[in-house]
């Protein structure tokens, strides 16, 4: 392993999955790196969960390779979860035991002495700001407590990857607040993560780089923002179009080479290197400008919306 | 990184399957009250009606006083509840909150979780199993050292039907097809296992059916300790259970893995 090498903890070259006759994961590659959070961005059916599940060696591959912290995960699939703390989209928490005894009974079975598992259930405890929960039933916690708790369960080995399968779904505002500062926090501490989410601010927010999945395929990859400048500008415009103009309008905006979706009387046109469309020339519009986000990015590159149906 | 490496025997990660027994008794910890209603409270009510009641109606039966020869198929009934229940009920619902989806991020396989689960239906099979023989044997109905023998048919059971339950669970798509588990499996097995009667009371055509049926040989071999009258035919019976449990174990295995691995 060379010096550069070592400094990508999980690398994807063209990994596949079949089920039967469907394809889920398409033949994919990408590479992450020590310290980042890198994110799978796609509507449900994308195939994002099953990626997670191949990394974590809960699904055998069809194909490619996938090595995590060096450990092939087609070979070694449960020394792969040595390395990993994986929490799956169903927290799978035990309803039969309370918040700590959560944590130190998983710290057991992943091996750690009772001591250890003890010892380290309080300090992950503490650390996520759950001590006050500890003798908690899990029914009688919040969807955002639950979720923060499956957390940090899989913080008890002090994996090299968070392995974060859609984070929030499911949570409300505040919930979904709490995970992300649970989040920011293992950031702040150096821990590498792979996360999933189909919710566009999310990996905004959260994600150092992103790869946009849909169908089985990654379609583009990057930093957010570097996403969003190179598929989609840096502005929005958008054009509400009354029934004469709509085909003047959509002549003009194919001649001029943007860009453009139609949504009821909105047409939304993207701007072109830093060439933001002036529309302004045209009878019967009302433009507004607006920054381009990564809705705007997943629209360019995959010919649909981001919305799960 | 904490996690050890940890021992491993025949490809088998023990603290996988320490670890699943250590969280099933720490759940019976802090639930032992009203737990002790299922291991010992409910089977003994049973066990005093009919020593009680039936045995007054029918003095001796097969040479030995009734509470004496009934008191081996309680515990061998309570026994194989304890054990199915755990693995299909119990199981089930472990599967469908994804609580042995979490237990595999850990570096668990699914034959450790089936150990895992045998091993505490096993257990759970020989706390009832104590409690009811140390009972009768203070009562008097049962010699104190048979208990012993009683013990060891009750780890039996609870590896036998463990194994049958967990393949009931991987198997049930849902929980009204799962109850089929007691309906038409348990209580059948139960009543016809020869633990109220002997089986050589049935009608002849009904007797080879009973003695094909998983319970009724360990009925057998645990009468066989308590009535000290152990001859070949306990041996067989040993035997047929040894076999029908090393079939049933990779079977569960194999449609645990169908279930939880895609």
């Amino acid at each position: 392993m060379n010096g550069q090498s070592d400094n990508i903890v999980i690398r994807a070259s063209g990994i596949a999955k079949l089920y039967g006759e469907v394809v889920a994961v398409d033949g994919v590659s990408f590479e992450v790196r020590r310290g980042e959070t890198y994110g799978l961005l796609g509507p449900n059916g994308a195939g994002k969960t099953t990626t997670m599940r191949l990394m974590s060696g809960l699904s055998p591959l069809t194909g490619g390779e996938l090595t995590v912290a060096g450990i092939d995960v087609s070979r070694q699939a449960r020394e792969v979860r040595n390395v990993l703390g994986v929490v799956t989209q169903q927290d799978g928490l035990d309803t039969d035991l309370n918040a700590r005894d959560n944590l130190v009974v998983y710290g057991f079975i992943a091996g750690l002495s009772h001591a250890q598992a003890e010892e380290r259930a309080d300090a992950v405890l503490m650390y996520f700001d759950l001590t006050d929960k500890a003798d908690e039933e899990i029914d009688n916690l919040s969807g955002g407590m639950k979720r923060r708790l499956a957390i940090a369960r899989a913080f008890m080995t002090k994996p090299q990857v968070i392995v974060l399968d859609e984070p929030t779904t499911g949570l409300d505002p505040h919930g979904r607040n709490s995970v992300w500062q649970e989040l920011e926090t293992m950031k702040q501490a150096g821990v590498t993560v792979f996360m999933s989410t189909h919710y566009m601010d999310e990996a905004a927010a959260l994600c150092d780089r992103l790869a946009i999945m849909h169908h089985g395929k990654i379609l583009a990859e990057g930093a957010p923002d570097e996403l969003v400048n190179r598929h989609a500008g840096t502005e929005m415009a958008q054009v509400r179009v009354s029934n004469g103009s709509r085909q003047d309008v959509v002549k003009w905006i194919r001649e001029e080479g943007f860009d453009y979706r139609e949504a009821g009387a909105m047409i939304t046109v993207a701007s072109r290197g830093g060439v933001r469309p002036d529309l302004s020339a045209l009878d019967g519009v009302r433009v507004s400008y607006r920054p381009s986000n990564l809705e705007d990015v997943f629209l360019t590159v995959a010919g649909t919306e981001l919305t799960n149906e | 990184m904490l996690a050890a490496q940890g021992t491993y025997i025949g490809g088998i990660r023990l603290r996988s399957v320490t670890g699943i027994w250590f969280r099933h008794a720490l759940v019976l910890r802090r639930t032992w009250i009203p737990s002790s209603t299922w291991y010992f409270v409910e089977p003994f009510v049973a066990l005093m009606a009919l020593a009680l009641g039936v045995g007054a109606l029918v003095g001796d039966v097969d040479g030995v006083p009734y509470a004496q020869f009934v008191t081996p198929g309680i515990i061998a009934g309570s026994a194989m509840f304890h054990a199915i229940f755990e693995c299909s009920w119990g199981a089930f619902f472990r599967i469908q909150k994804g609580l042995y989806e979490t237990t595999m991020t850990a570096p668990v396989n699914t034959r450790e979780i089936a150990m895992g689960d045998i091993s505490w239906a096993m257990s759970r099979a020989l706390i009832t199993a104590t409690c009811i023989g140390v009972v009768a044997a203070i009562l008097g109905w049962i010699d104190p050292f048979t208990v012993l023998g009683i013990l060891l048919v009750a780890a039996m059971i609870g590896m036998q039907f463990g194994a049958m339950g967990l393949i009931f669970a991987a198997l049930s798509p849902n929980v009204h097809i799962l109850s089929l588990t007691f309906t038409v499996v348990a209580s059948p097995l139960f009543f016809f296992s020869g633990a109220f009667f002997p089986v050589s009371v049935l009608p002849e055509w009904v007797e080879p059916i009973a003695w094909v049926a998983p319970l009724t040989p360990l009925v057998h071999l645990a009468r066989g300790f308590v009535t000290a009258s152990l001859d070949i035919s306990h041996l067989y019976s040993a035997l047929y259970v040894l076999v029908l449990t090393a079939v049933m174990f990779p079977i569960s295995v194999r449609l645990l893995h169908r279930r939880l691995v895609k």
